[in-house]
Order: C-alpha cells, then sequence, then structure tokens
C-alpha cells in the first residue's frame, strides 16, 4: 500500500515538473532583420510574438546596420541560440559573421528562412545550401536546378536556362500539403486556402537535402515568360507548375525550415495573419531547433473552404468562443462554433469535461442576451451531445415560436436510447 | 422465390398501369400506341422522375438512348422553372405534350400508375421519398447515396424488401466493364488475401462564406425543398450546392460513397456487412455556412482483419478510385478505364470457368429496365447501395465525435456510445415523418 502511494507520488512530481517544462521556454531564438525589400519593421515584432506564443522560444531581436552601413559592427553571438530566423535580404555580412553563422548551423543550429531571405546573397554558395532555393539577385542557371512538382512527381530541372525567382500579382492561393508524416506538416489538410500573398515561383538553387513539404500552383510557366495569375481554373489546365512553399533542408547538423509565405503590410496584413502562414512558421520553428513538433494543429486551421485569420495573431481560447457565442451572428463570422465543434470533437469521451461544457452551453441557451441564431446552433451541438441537464431548458424553449423546430429536433435526439 | 412472387406482382402492377393510361385516353402519345415505335406500347417502361436537376436529367437522357424502352409520363421538381424545361425535353422525347408535372410528390403519387420511378433528390429527402415510392409499389432507379443517416436506410431498405420491387442504385460504376473485371480479379484472389483497401474520393471545392439571406426565387418552393430539414433562410444554395450543408449531405465523402466504397465492397464481397471499429479525421471549414468535412480520413476495420482507408484522393498513394492490397500485391481501379496492379501479371489472363463470376451488366440503365421485366434483381441491389453508404455515414459519426466507434454490423448498432448512437437518425421537422414499412 505504501510502496503504491510512493509511486503515485513519484508520479504526480513528474508530471508536475513536466508540466512546468511545458509552460518554460526551451529553446532560444534570434531574428535576424534591419534591411529588406519588405517592411521588416512590421514583420519583425510579429515573428517574435509568434515564435514567444507558442510558449517554446524566447526570442531576441538583432538589427543589422542600415544599408551601406558599417557590417563589422553586425557580430551575434549565433552559437548562444537554438534557432535563427532569417528576416534579411540586404548587404553581405563580414566573412567573420559568415563563418560563425556557418558554424552555427553545422553543429546543428536551427533556421527559419522566411519569405525574402531566400533572395538574399546570390553570390554566397554555402548561403545558398543554407536555403536550398533562391530567387532573383541575378539568379539563373548557374545558381542551380529548378525544383517543382507536376502532378504527383518532383521535377529537378538542371538543363533549362532563366532567372531564378518571380511572382505574379498579390492573390489568395491553394497549397497543397505534399508530405503528411513529415513533424511540420503531419496532421495539416492536403488542401489549405493562404491569405492575399506572393506565390514565389521559378526559385533556383543547390535544393541539397532538401525535402518539400507543400507546393502551390503558379501559373508561370517556365523560363523567361510572364507570370499568369496565381489562380483559377482556366491557368489550371495550362502548363503550370506546383511551386515549393514550404522546405525542409540539412546543412550539417542543422536543419532548415524554408517558407517563402508571409509577405509583410503595415501591421501584418494578411499573409501574415493567416493562419496557415502562422502554425507553419511555428511548427517549422520548433522543428528546426529541434528536430520534432509538439504543437497540436490548432482548430482554425484553413481548409480548401477558405484562408483563416488571427488579426491579432492570438489563437481563439474556450474563453474566448463561450464569451461570444451569445451574440452569434452567422452573416458575420461562424468561427466560434467551428471552435465549439472541434472542441466538442476534442473532448467527446471525457464525461465530465462534456457535463461543464454543456452547462455552460445551457446558461447561454437560457439567458435574454444570447441571438436566436446562438440558440438554434447550440440547440444542435446539445442534440447530441446534451444530457438530461438539458431537458428542462430546452422543454421550455418549444413554445418560442422561433425556436421550436430546433427544440424539438433536439428533444427527439435527448430521449434516453435503448 | 421473392423474384417469383415479384414478378407476380410486377405483372399485376403492369396490367394496371395500362388500365390506367386506357381511361385516361387524351394523354396516351401515338408512340405509345405502336404507331412507330419498335416495341409494342404494353412493352415500354412507363416511369415518372422526382427531381429534375442536372443528375435526374442526365439519368433520364440515358434511359431514353435505350431505343424506345422507356416513355416518361410524370414529373416532379420544387423548382417550376428547371419543371417546364423538363417537360419540354420530355414531351419532345415523347412526340408529345402529354406529359403531367406535379410541384409536391404526393400528388403524384396519388393521381399516376407508374412501372418505375427515377429519384435523383437531395439527400435529406431520400428517406421519406424513397420508402413512399416504395411503399407504393413502383420500382425505382434512386440516386445515391441511399440515405442521409443510417435510419432511413434502414427504412428504404425494408421497404424494399417488404413490398418486392425491383431497385437498382445510380452507382452506375458497377456496369462499367474495367470496374467488373477489377472486382472479379480481386474476388479470385488475384492480390492474395486482402489486408487493406484504399478508398480515394475528392477533396472538397470552395466555400462561399456565408451569403446574405435572400428573396427565395418565384420559382422555387423553398419549404418543400427543405422539407423534413431544418428552417434556415434562403441564402441563395439549393440545387447542387446542398452537398457541402450537414443538413442535407455528408459532402464529397457520402456523395461518393456509393461509387469508389460500393466497388470496394463489390470486389472485397462486404456488400452484406459492415465494418465492426470506425476512427478517423475530417476537416471542417473555419468559417462559413458550408459545414460538411473538406477533407476526410478514416479507418474501418471489419471483422475478418480487413482494414479499409476512406480518404480525399489527395491523401491516399494512388489517389482517386479503389485499391485492393493483399499479400500478392494490389490492384487500383478508377473512373476513365483506369485498371492498373503492382504487377502487371495480377491482371492477364481471364478469369477461369470455376472461378467467382460477378454479375455482369453492359449498361446501368438496361439492366434496370431488363430487371423490371424480369423481376430478377439488378447489379446495384438496395443492401448493397446501403453498406455501401453506411460506411461513409459511420465514418462521418466517428468524425463528428471524434471518436472510436464500435459497430454491429449485424444488428446494425452502434456499441456502448449512447452519444454517438444518437448520430444515427436526424429528427425530422414536423410535420415530416418517416413512412411506416
Amino acid at each position: 500500500m505504501k510502496k503504491q502511494y510512493l509511486f503515485l507520488l513519484l508520479v504526480a512530481g513528474l508530471l508536475t515538473f513536466f508540466s512546468a517544462c511545458n509552460n518554460e521556454a526551451h529553446y532560444k531564438a534570434l531574428i535576424v532583420t534591419g534591411q529588406n525589400n519588405h517592411n521588416w519593421q512590421a514583420s519583425n515584432p510579429i515573428l517574435k510574438q509568434l515564435l514567444d506564443q507558442t510558449g517554446l522560444f524566447t526570442t531576441d531581436i538583432i538589427i543589422t546596420p542600415v544599408k551601406g552601413g558599417n557590417m563589422t559592427t553586425f557580430d551575434p553571438k549565433f552559437s548562444k541560440y537554438d534557432l535563427v530566423v532569417l528576416d534579411y535580404n540586404g548587404d553581405t555580412w563580414t566573412e567573420k559573421t559568415k563563418t560563425a553563422f556557418l558554424k552555427f548551423v553545422r553543429n546543428g543550429g536551427g533556421v527559419v528562412v522566411y519569405h525574402a531571405a531566400d533572395n538574399s546573397f546570390p553570390e554566397w554558395e554555402e548561403y545558398n545550401k543554407i536555403i536550398g532555393l533562391g530567387g532573383w539577385g541575378n539568379r539563373n542557371e548557374k545558381s542551380g536546378p529548378y525544383v517543382y512538382y507536376r502532378g504527383n512527381d518532383i521535377v529537378r530541372d538542371d538543363t533549362s536556362k532563366g532567372i531564378g525567382g518571380t511572382h505574379g500579382a498579390r492573390s489568395e492561393f491553394m497549397i497543397k500539403t505534399r508530405n503528411f508524416e513529415h513533424p511540420i506538416t503531419k496532421g495539416l489538410p492536403a488542401n489549405w486556402l493562404h491569405g492575399n500573398d506572393e506565390l514565389y515561383s521559378l526559385l533556383r538553387g543547390p535544393a541539397e537535402n532538401m525535402e518539400i513539404l507543400a507546393t502551390a500552383f503558379s501559373a508561370t510557366r517556365g523560363p523567361g515568360q510572364t507570370p499568369g495569375n496565381t489562380s483559377g481554373q482556366a491557368n489550371r489546365r495550362r502548363n503550370g507548375r506546383d511551386e515549393p512553399i514550404l522546405m525542409t533542408i540539412t546543412y550539417g547538423k542543422g536543419r532548415i525550415f524554408h517558407t517563402v509565405l508571409g509577405h509583410a503590410d503595415e501591421g501584418g496584413g494578411p499573409a501574415m495573419e493567416c493562419v496557415g502562414f502562422i502554425v507553419t512558421f511555428q511548427r517549422g520553428a520548433e522543428w528546426a531547433a529541434s528536430g520534432k513538433v509538439t504543437q497540436e494543429i490548432p482548430f482554425d486551421f484553413p481548409s480548401a473552404a477558405g484562408a483563416v485569420f488571427r488579426p491579432d495573431f492570438k489563437e481563439i481560447t474556450l474563453e474566448d468562443a463561450m464569451a461570444n457565442i451569445g451574440s452569434y451572428d452567422i452573416a458575420k463570422s461562424t468561427k466560434n462554433f467551428t471552435f465549439l465543434r472541434n472542441y466538442i470533437r476534442k473532448i467527446s469521451g471525457d464525461e465530465q469535461a462534456l457535463l461543464n461544457l454543456e452547462k455552460r452551453m445551457v446558461t447561454v441557451l437560457i439567458s435574454n442576451e444570447a441571438t436566436v441564431d446562438a440558440k438554434k446552433l447550440l440547440l444542435r451541438e446539445l442534440s447530441w451531445i446534451g444530457s438530461d441537464y438539458s431537458v428542462p431548458a430546452i422543454k421550455d424553449l418549444v413554445s418560442n415560436a422561433e425556436l421550436k423546430d430546433e427544440a424539438e429536433f433536439a428533444l427527439v435526439r435527448l430521449q434516453p436510447i435503448k | 422465390m421473392s423474384n417469383k412472387s415479384s414478378r407476380r406482382e410486377f405483372v399485376k402492377r403492369s396490367v394496371a398501369a395500362v388500365a390506367g393510361v386506357i381511361v385516361l385516353p387524351q394523354i396516351i402519345p401515338s408512340t405509345a400506341l405502336g404507331m412507330g415505335g419498335k416495341l409494342p406500347p404494353s412493352d415500354r417502361i412507363v416511369f415518372g422522375l422526382i427531381g429534375t436537376g442536372s443528375q435526374g436529367m442526365s439519368d433520364l437522357r440515358d434511359f431514353y438512348r435505350l431505343d424506345n424502352q422507356v416513355q416518361f409520363v410524370a414529373l416532379c421538381d420544387v423548382d417550376a422553372n428547371r419543371l417546364a424545361k423538363a417537360k419540354e425535353e420530355v414531351d419532345t422525347a415523347n412526340k408529345s405534350k402529354g406529359c403531367r408535372t406535379y410541384g409536391d410528390y404526393r400528388e403524384l403519387l396519388e393521381k399516376e400508375t407508374l412501372d418505375a420511378m427515377l429519384i435523383a433528390i437531395p439527400d435529406h429527402w431520400h428517406g421519406i421519398i424513397y420508402s413512399s415510392v416504395v411503399n407504393k409499389k413502383i420500382n425505382v432507379y434512386g440516386e445515391k447515396p441511399i440515405c442521409r443517416t443510417i435510419k432511413d436506410g434502414q427504412t428504404i431498405v425494408s421497404a424494399v424488401r417488404k413490398n418486392g420491387i425491383v431497385w437498382q442504385t445510380g452507382s452506375w460504376q458497377r456496369s462499367q466493364t474495367h470496374f467488373h473485371r477489377a472486382c472479379e480479379f480481386v474476388r479470385n484472389g488475384r492480390v492474395g488475401k486482402i489486408t487493406k483497401i484504399d478508398a480515394g474520393l475528392p477533396d472538397g471545392g470552395r466555400g462561399i462564406g456565408t451569403p446574405p439571406v435572400q428573396e427565395v426565387p418565384a420559382e422555387l418552393n423553398w419549404e418543400m425543398w427543405l422539407g423534413p430539414a431544418l428552417k434556415v433562410p434562403f441564402r441563395g444554395v439549393s440545387h447542387w450546392d446542398w452537398r457541402w450543408i450537414l443538413d442535407y449531405s455528408g459532402g464529397q465523402l457520402t456523395d461518393w460513397s456509393g461509387h469508389h466504397i460500393d466497388i470496394a465492397n463489390w470486389g472485397a464481397d462486404l456488400e452484406n456487412t459492415g465494418p465492426v471499429e470506425i476512427s478517423g479525421v475530417g476537416v471542417y471549414p473555419a468559417e462559413g455556412i458550408y459545414d460538411a468535412p473538406f477533407e476526410y480520413d478514416f479507418i474501418c476495420k471489419y471483422a475478418n482483419g480487413i482494414e479499409m482507408r476512406v480518404a480525399n484522393a489527395s491523401r491516399l498513394p494512388l489517389g482517386m478510385g479503389t485499391t485492393w492490397y493483399g499479400d500478392l500485391g494490389w490492384i487500383h481501379v478508377d473512373r476513365g478505364n483506369k485498371l492498373t496492379a503492382s504487377d502487371p501479371k495480377l491482371l492477364e489472363g481471364e478469369i477461369g470457368e470455376n472461378e467467382i463470376h460477378l454479375y455482369k451488366s453492359e449498361n446501368h440503365y438496361q439492366n434496370f429496365i431488363d430487371c423490371v421485366r424480369s423481376g430478377k434483381e439488378t447489379i446495384a441491389p438496395v443492401q448493397a447501395g446501403y453498406r455501401a453508404i453506411s460506411v461513409g455515414l459511420l465514418g462521418e459519426i466517428a468524425m463528428t465525435t471524434g471518436q472510436t466507434i464500435k459497430w454491429d454490423p449485424d444488428k446494425e448498432e452502434i456499441i456502448g456510445n449512447p452519444r454517438a448512437s444518437r448520430l444515427l437518425s436526424r429528427p425530422y421537422r414536423q410535420p415530416w415523418t418517416l413512412p411506416t414499412v
């Protein structure tokens, strides 16, 4: 008896220890920024917020001298970090800094290559091995092959001449997950719409030790051709390519996650606010830092049905959803109910959690403030998760002309089942 | 036995049908009196159609392509424009203006005497309309999936059995040579003992968010379109796009269960049973009125050890279609005459005389007509159609609840999960009820 008790105490202690670890930042991250043909002032605080909110990172930001400035002052201590996020497209680093960076990666440091960071350093051979594929900066056939998908096959085109890197007008585009086993993309939908962004295409590079995790169709047909509209069925039938969007590369012992997504506007904009960008960035960062991904796919991850945005960059919580559900207006947003449905799926094997939720739902159901739309949807969910607890409140609604049908629907289902 | 009795009933009904025509002479087209038709009129199958949308009219045209063997005399739709257009087309085909139209299937059933009914309507109406038509002892060509819920399906199957009518499900892949061939190869052990099956169905399309409430078009009887489903304001979603909303359909998953899952069952001899355990995940749109899963990936375990994975095609190694895996290799079949195998040798040679031969039909529509004449079972009987869609519906329940569902395929009950059991039916809005059988 006593031994068992001690064992339980030990288990409880270990659990407390591990859960405390979970809330603590495991990894140190450094965002490198300061020069970019993009709005780096807008992007870098958002990238820091996204890393920190995972609870896995403490993040520093280092800002380089301005373009044409004295780069000898840019001398980060890469080795202090587990992860370096590159939000930089600008002047060449000093040899000392380059060497330190390469050493960091070779020794197992993690790197995230974010959007235009793959434009940087076209002449630096080792950097191009780290990013795998790059664009612009006079990149061409000397930079390496074009790598893309045609149908379900990867094409590695070493022979075609032509530019490296282009994009069409900004648009919403569909991203296709290509690897369902990799920790970063495991559990993602096969197809998901991404908010208005630049769809990089015709990237070239050494593409060594590179794996493509996701692609998007670009109507850009080949070297030297004008990029067309990047979406739409008419173009799909033409001779376009499924271009790499998310990639992983290994360099020495280092792990690199390369995302071409996330073009920054003032305050972020649709490309950065898109949940698809946010979540793949966060998962990619954890994988690059550690080789694994412990984060769950959030309920608001987009699907082929539509892109989903987080204007405040925060994930919706049960508290948010329940606080807002009573004012539900289908014409505005259904996301709180989508959250509720997904939350129910997650806890539906747990009687106590389900009863707690049911009580909260009934509180909204009987409140005078809640909208008719909200009550109708609550009744549909209660119809299958509800217990005897819900029945009296639902019976009261049968006399309400607006809710009669839904209340009867729920009561039929809530009858005890033989 | 049952074939004999249904044959007798058929003959009786045919006599009644002819008698019915005779007392209404004003509507007999000249062709029906044998003045130009290749078949005597008594041999032509007198049809009604409920649902004059794209699928219903496409089926109707296929029946008319059968060289003067059918005559549609009654059409029904809740959309007056579609109904008028369909009548025009049917009258032209009949060379007569006599085809009657109805906005309410109940009136059609009351007034018409028919040999057969073609039905192509949204899934949420299947339980009521299929059972009502079958209870009138009318033979049915019914579009897949047979039902929106397991309970609807059980009612329809019972109704077909009790009334002894001829039923054909619109699972037309069964009548295509390469699908038939694939299933025969698999039945005869070409892949060895089957260990797993992949059924790849289409990915979801795009969402539309939540369109504003609109005035119901004058031609559309929205109340009747909704029928037993919960009342919602009209937002421009009715014809075709109903399939993305759970009140009416289960999305591509249930739409296509009657094709590639049906073929999977046929090849693996699972047509008269169901899985014992189902688990998996769905991807649901985060925003908008479309709430059916746009992606799905679930595993069904069968008592004989087979595991069937049902997923949107993008997730599967061989994409769309059905793949049977066994200890000797795999065979994959899909539309567009696609029949491939891990080793081409698996597909060589013919099925021997003493091997298993599956029911052969060259034309899905002709097969129905032949069976209406003979009283024999069709190539896509009601039980097989019900077992095909029940895989999709059980997958939907597993994804909705997020739980592993245990299913008794003989009793057709969920075991030990009262909440999931509630999802085996959808209560109907009053005054609609499932017909008693």
